[in-house]
């Protein structure tokens, strides 16, 4: 059955499908309860399932990832909302030093089914503190795994195999793609971890381009082919494990690769990707791999300033033409 | 009475056990033999004794860096928890943990951790999953004073107590947070005075008494089981070596010390053994001999262990993915 | 003349939070206690204080606090002593105190504050005892103010008759040899180590001996008291021992927590005459509620109501007569 729903939709609808078969699936956070969430992800859940799993929590991120270790450790597949990538930063000692290596450290006596749920991303005018971009931080961390849908099938499909993950799983959802509809195969179920997407094939330039930055490679891939240049674009979707067999067919086809993402350009996740590809598939490259991000200073609030600081389709177009 | 007498001989093993632990750790770290920091429960015994002998098989506990105690209070096997001390591939953590991260998930002890105040926050998640399992068991939460200074200590009272979780709250006010004493890094002197803050009771005990802290302890209990919620309880003990083995302690005043060496928990259960409870020196030695020959055992057992082979460090970081080997 | 002041940091968090709903009192409110009762010293005659010295440091605290709000505390002093952390630094505080023939010493804490003190009193010291919780008999609440002003206002009289009464106590023998004292109850359970002191659990009880009883009490007193009416002044105690054919009544315990009992007829021990009690099995006695005397099988106790207790100030009957005697005009207008 194909269904139209937005980008929040499908992350609820993921949330809500396995919360139906499975009791040990909660969800709690800041305002995920009657609210319905800060942006209304989870908005009648809470009537749907009760007090008891969809819960409010306090302002307290480091206790509400402290609180998925625990709940995980024992039971509970815990989701646990952080509202806002941004304040990952105050639960980092629980994300990093006790959900990430727990597993590790007690030599596999203890795992932790997770998922740690956060919105990410600029272009609403949220300034540097509600807009941030830290895929690198979250993927530096051994033992995270780490997902971003670019669309609400992905979001739906990302949320069931994320749940039922054996592993710390960190759910990324762009805040300002909440609304945005497109269709849903309702029966294609859990889409995997480490399986990317080609969203657009083509056979001159691979474009790697995750979350709202996928639209962006859309865009130019529609510039680029008025002037005759067809663009791969590939959604790796989860961010680790990472699907490098597809990037690297890819290249094998189009000897060119540029990466986007919308993270600050120094030290983001998409330098990572561009070192692998220049350290193992150097010699299928006819030019430089190319990275695209934001500006390397704080997310700006200023709408004419947050434009600026952002990637956008024009900037892709830019670097396929400077690859030559 | 019979079996009230094994109840104190329990008790007194479960002491003379964790002290024997840490006495052969202490001179096996001093002899170079198990690596890295270790953080030994010396004087402290009484707690994690008094606390424990009221929990059942499935209730669960989390510790701390200073741990071994509560793991053996708990049911840990002193063989396992030597071997990963000494970073052998038969330790409970196949030598990945060591010291500080010993955990047994079929014993309920939801691991030691070596960042201050992190169980705290881990026991919120272990008491949700008890609520709505709707079972009768509790989570203790071992921690040290130097902990209460941390934000997760105010998140999880505040947490527990606004949900109603069954958690016990067991601080171990041994006086110092690493070298700082209580009185130059809180200005409150009994952690306990925290607990209003949070609308939940708080005790002070005598942490060096293991009657009173099984009493203390049987009744915050009681109340998590019941459903009312957490408790937080206060055991006044002294560390009676430095912050890990290796530190000198400098900063301790010796009439200090020496004072609380007089309170010894081991020692005064020896006293309210011989003296109060009927016991005879032989019934006293047998016990303590027990426990050194596990720990020989034990340590024989670490000892002839192998250590870990390459290949399993790269295991354990994921379910399902291992990572790259190192190719040399 | 001076004042001495023994505040017990201690009070207050012992394992009765637990088993009842008593209040806690954090350290810092016992501060803005004893503050209060200062400021009203120094108000009326800048008398001399002194502190007994404790782990929290209350008096220095208070000392540095009403320095900085610009008081004079140039008569504030904290004692210097050797400090044990347990209630033997109250009993050595109030002797020292004695010594220093202070005009009253005013006591901060629970009954086993007070019991703690008058232990270490000999003479006729005046002893104010101010609850700073909920288990009670012998402190009573009253405002620090106030406290303060009565403590100033007795300082001044040469007769301190009107305004203080010599208590009762209970002598506690084992063998023939005084163990201890109570000043109110001596309860015998069936226990065998101190563990966490108080006692709360009443199938345990096997005696309990009141120098006062009432209904009105929280505590083992309480008990007596549900029978019988014993009042500080009247020269006799009581004993009562659970009884199954006896009578059955509910008392308070423990604050919130009312107990049935079941005991036999009270009997009245007249001042200075023993009652002599044993048991079979071993048994703790709990002394203003606290787990002290140890017991074994087959040993002879004997309680003994004696006029041997502190000289205690009756705060209200104080404050009455320095205001008789124009204790709070002022000469200048």
């Amino acid at each position: 059955m194909k269904k139209t729903m937005t980008y929040s939709e499908g992350i609820k609808e993921g949330m809500s499908i396995r919360m139906r078969e499975d009791p040990n699936v909660v969800l709690f956070g800041e305002d995920v309860g009657r609210f319905g969430g800060c942006f209304g992800v989870s908005a009648g859940m809470f009537e749907e399932f009760g007090p008891d799993r969809v819960r409010d929590t306090p302002i307290s991120e480091s206790a509400i990832i402290g609180c998925a270790v625990g709940a995980s450790s024992t039971g509970l597949r815990p989701i646990a909302e952080i509202m806002m990538m941004d304040f990952l930063t105050v639960a980092m000692d629980q994300m990093c030093n006790n959900a990430a290596k727990l597993r590790f450290m007690t030599g596999g006596k203890l795992h932790f089914p997770m998922v740690i749920r956060t919105a990410g991303g600029a272009g609403v005018n949220a300034a540097a503190q509600h807009s941030q971009s830290l895929e690198a931080w979250v993927t530096h961390v051994p033992g995270l795994k780490m997902v971003f849908p670019s669309n609400a099938q992905d979001a739906l499909g990302l949320m069931l195999s994320s749940i039922d993950d054996e592993n710390p799983v960190v759910y990324e959802e762009h805040k300002a793609m909440l609304a945005m509809e497109s269709e849903v195969d309702m029966d294609m179920g859990p889409i995997p971890l480490g399986k990317g997407n080609i969203v657009r094939p083509g056979k001159d330039v691979t474009i790697v381009a995750v979350g709202k930055m996928v639209h962006e490679a859309l865009a130019a891939a529609a510039e680029l082919e008025k002037e005759g240049i067809e663009a791969e674009i590939i959604d790796p979707r989860t961010l680790y494990p990472f699907d490098m067999d597809m990037v690297a067919n890819s290249i094998d086809k189009t000897h060119k690769a540029i990466v986007v993402s919308e993270e600050v350009r120094r030290g983001g996740y998409m330098g990572e990707i561009s070192a692998q590809i220049a350290e193992n598939f150097f010699d299928a490259l006819d030019a430089p791999v190319k990275r695209i991000g934001a500006l390397n200073t704080p997310v700006p609030f200023s709408p004419a300033l947050e434009s600026q600081y952002l990637p956008n389709a024009a900037d892709i177009v830019k670097a396929v033409k400077a690859q030559g | 009475m019979a079996g009230k007498k094994e109840t104190i001989r329990d008790l007194y093993t479960t002491m003379r056990r964790i002290r024997e632990f840490e006495t052969c750790a202490s001179n096996l770290f001093a002899e170079g033999k198990i690596p890295g920091f270790v953080h030994l429960y010396l004087g402290e015994e009484a707690i994690a004794t008094g606390v424990c002998a009221n929990l059942k098989g499935d209730d669960y506990i989390t510790s701390t860096h200073r741990g071994h105690g509560h793991i053996i209070a708990k049911g840990g096997d002193t063989k396992f928890m030597m071997a990963e001390l000494f970073g052998k591939a038969t330790g409970y953590c196949r030598g990945k943990g060591g010291s500080m991260h010993i955990a047994d998930g079929s014993r309920g002890i939801i691991g030691a951790n070596g960042i201050v105040g992190a169980g705290q926050s881990i026991s919120t998640g272990v008491g949700l999953t008890i609520l709505l399992h709707k079972t009768d068991q509790v989570c203790v939460c071992f921690f040290g004073d130097g902990s209460t200074n941390q934000a997760t200590f105010h998140e999880s009272l505040n947490l527990a107590s606004i949900w109603n979780l069954p958690i016990v709250f067991v601080c171990e006010n041994n006086g110092y947070g690493i070298s700082l004493p209580q009185s130059k890094h809180q200005k409150v002197k009994d952690v306990a005075d925290r607990a209003p803050a949070y609308g939940i009771p708080g005790v002070v005990v005598d942490g060096n008494d293991v009657f009173a802290v099984s009493e203390a302890a049987a009744e915050a209990i009681k109340r998590a089981r019941e459903g009312k919620g957490p408790t937080l309880v206060e055991c006044k003990t002294y560390r009676q070596h430095g912050h890990f083995e290796g530190d000198p302690a400098i900063y301790k005043p010796k009439e200090e010390q020496e004072a609380w060496l007089k309170k010894d928990p081991v020692k005064r259960m020896v006293k309210y053994m011989l003296e109060e409870a009927d016991f005879t020196q032989a019934e006293v030695d047998a016990v303590d001999k027990a426990a050194q020959d596990e720990l020989k055992e034990a340590i024989k057992f670490a000892e002839d262990s192998p250590y870990p082979a390459p290949e399993t460090g790269v295991e354990d970081v994921y379910d399902d993915i291992v990572e790259e080997v190192r190719d040399r | 003349m001076a004042i001495g002041i023994i505040a017990n940091p201690a009070s207050g968090k012992d394992i009765r939070r637990l088993v009842s709903s008593a209040t806690t009192i954090d350290n810092y409110e016992k501060v803005n206690i004893v503050e209060r009762i200062v400021k009203a010293v120094i108000a009326l005659s800048n008398e001399k204080i002194y502190f007994m010295p404790d782990s929290f440091m209350i008096g220095f605290t208070v000392i540095d606090d009403l320095k900085i709000s610009g008081e004079d505390v140039s008569n504030l002093e904290v004692l210097q002593m050797p400090m044990s952390g347990s209630m033997y630094d109250t009993v050595y505080a109030a002797e020292i105190m004695e010594q220093l023939e202070v005009g009253c010493i005013i006591v901060l804490g629970g009954d086993g504050t007070s019991r703690a003190a008058a232990k270490g009193l000999k003479r006729k010291t005046p002893l104010l005892s101010v609850s700073t919780g909920t288990n009670n008999v012998y402190p009573r609440l009253v405002e620090g103010t106030v406290v303060g002003m009565a403590a100033t206002a007795l300082t001044h009289m040469d007769d301190v008759s009107k305004c203080c009464i010599k208590d009762k106590r209970i002598e506690i023998y084992v063998n023939g040899v005084m163990k201890d004292i109570a000043l109110i109850d001596a309860t015998v359970s069936a226990d065998d180590y101190i563990g966490a002191r108080a006692i709360w659990e009443a199938k345990k009880i096997r005696a309990i001996v009141a120098s006062r009883c009432h209904p009105a009490s929280i505590g083992f007193s309480a008990i007596p008291g549900a029978m019988t009416i014993i009042k500080d002044t009247d020269d006799i105690g009581v004993c009562v021992i659970p009884s199954e054919n006896g009578t059955s009544v509910m008392a308070a315990i423990a604050a919130g927590t009312l107990e049935k009992m079941t005991l036999g007829d009270p009997v009245i021990m007249k001042l200075n005459e023993p009652l002599e009690l044993t048991f079979d099995e071993k048994c703790m006695i709990a002394l203003d509620g606290e787990r002290e005397v140890k017991v074994r099988p087959g040993e002879k106790i004997e309680f003994k109501i004696t006029k041997e207790g502190p000289y205690r100030v009756l705060v209200r009957e104080t404050i009455e007569e320095a205001q008789r005697l124009g204790f709070f005009r002022t000469k200048d207008k």
